[in-house]
């Protein structure tokens, strides 16, 4: 769905057929913030941003942290609605890739929502500057997963001799994988049941190759 | 000598069951004989399985005319031939004149030595696959998927693999799924492991 946005003003682009990254429409957090944000000095913004940046990165934050910036106008009221607004447009703003988020594009948004120009630099330094991979990177291994293999301990032997068998001579593979949840999982497999096990990856693997080469993956939006 | 090797039990008792039993053998129908020997060559692999039911067992009484412990003493001693000659992979021939010397009639010993000859093959291959280990990897189930999005990303199109294992645990039957999920990177991984593996059961072979 798109809406047509004609930008009064400000020598800004005209934005056709483009939503803003928050949205066809400004959600509560961020409205419910304009105004308090508006008269609020640029070091305690910069405290906020960088408790809310910790805290996407997966570095827990107590309020502690922000308690020394309360005071005169600044109260709990208005930090907690400024925490939330501005908490709510970081997230919305990580959560399309960069190539999806031009950097204009990002300002003019900005400049759409009345956040101050001050803070601009701070936000597109967040969010289009060297320190994004790093986020995406955590924000990815924070999705929900199956358990993944962290280690594979491995024997392959020949039995030569069983107490119901002379001479047995049969090569066997046995695996000990751990995995990410903890839990450690060994078993046996024959020869044959090895070699469909690698079949099988190399299967997987020959998909996902051509899976990552496919059109769709392609498409930039 | 074929039976001669070690047992829990004094060699001299042991002779002296099986001059029992053979004695008691020598004395069967020999028309039954090779429907008995074939179910106990079917079942000789199986580690817990009973070879006859009871009731079975109490038909197999009547039939023979043997006592309760004549036909255990007979079927345990038969259960034992063909375990030794599993466990030597014996010649069929060898086999014969190893009956011979214990003093069993020729029609049981051509019967005993034919079973042999038939079921050998079969049973050697099910005792190779015995093994010491329960937990055995019985089946590989794989699902390819594309993750197009998450809470906190949108737009995302990362490849991911599912994979179960199916393991069954020889001791209690009990099967287990084990899942995993690999990225691109990690099944990469998985994969030059398992060809470092496989370069491994190379050389063994």
């Amino acid at each position: 769905m798109s809406i047509v946005q004609v930008k009064g003003g400000g020598g800004g682009a005209v934005g056709l057929e483009r939503t803003s990254f928050v949205g066809a429409r400004v959600p509560p957090e961020i409205r419910a913030m304009i105004k308090p944000l508006s008269k609020l000095d640029k070091t305690a913004f910069k405290k906020i941003l960088k408790v809310i940046a910790s805290e996407i990165q997966g570095i827990e934050q107590s309020f502690q942290d922000l308690q020394p910036l309360l005071g005169g106008a600044l109260t709990e009221d208005v930090l907690a609605t400024v925490y939330c607004g501005l908490d709510d447009l970081v997230r919305r703003a990580l959560k399309l890739p960069s190539s999806s988020l031009k950097k204009e594009n990002f300002l003019q948004d900005l400049q759409d929502l009345q956040i101050p120009e001050g803070f601009h630099e701070d936000l597109v330094a967040m969010v289009v500057g060297p320190k994004r991979p790093l986020i995406d990177s955590h924000l990815e291994d924070r999705r929900p997963r199956l358990p993944s293999l962290e280690n594979l301990s491995w024997r392959a032997d020949v039995a030569i001799s069983t107490g119901v068998l002379n001479r047995v001579l049969v090569r066997g593979v046995t695996m000990e994988m751990t995995l990410s949840d903890g839990s450690i999982k060994d078993f046996e497999m024959t020869v044959s049941k090895f070699q469909e096990l690698r079949f099988h990856v190399a299967s997987v693997l020959s998909e996902m190759e051509k899976l990552e080469k496919h059109s769709i993956l392609k498409i930039k939006d | 000598m074929l039976f001669k090797e070690v047992w829990p039990v004094s060699v001299d008792l042991l002779l002296r069951s099986i001059k029992k039993a053979v004695m008691l053998i020598n004395d069967m129908d020999v028309n039954r004989f090779p429907l008995l020997l074939s179910r106990i060559l079917q079942k000789l692999h199986l580690k817990e399985e009973r070879t006859f039911s009871e009731e079975e067992e109490e038909k197999l009484q009547t039939a023979f005319g043997f006592s309760s412990n004549d036909l255990d003493l007979v079927l345990e001693t038969l259960e034992f031939i063909l375990q030794q000659a599993a466990y030597h992979t014996a010649k069929p021939a060898v086999l014969g004149e190893q009956l011979k010397q214990l003093e069993m009639n020729d029609d049981k010993v051509e019967k005993i030595v034919e079973a042999w000859t038939n079921g050998a093959r079969n049973l050697v291959q099910k005792l190779k696959e015995r093994t010491v280990h329960p937990n055995q990897l019985e089946e590989v189930k794989w699902r390819l998927n594309l993750q197009m999005a998450q809470a906190s990303q949108s737009k995302v199109k990362r490849p991911n693999a599912l994979f179960q294992l199916s393991v069954r645990d020889d001791s209690s039957g009990k099967k287990e799924n084990i899942r995993l999920e690999f990225t691109h990177e990690e099944l990469y991984e998985f994969y030059n492991q398992l060809e470092t593996i496989q370069k491994q059961l190379d050389s063994l072979s």
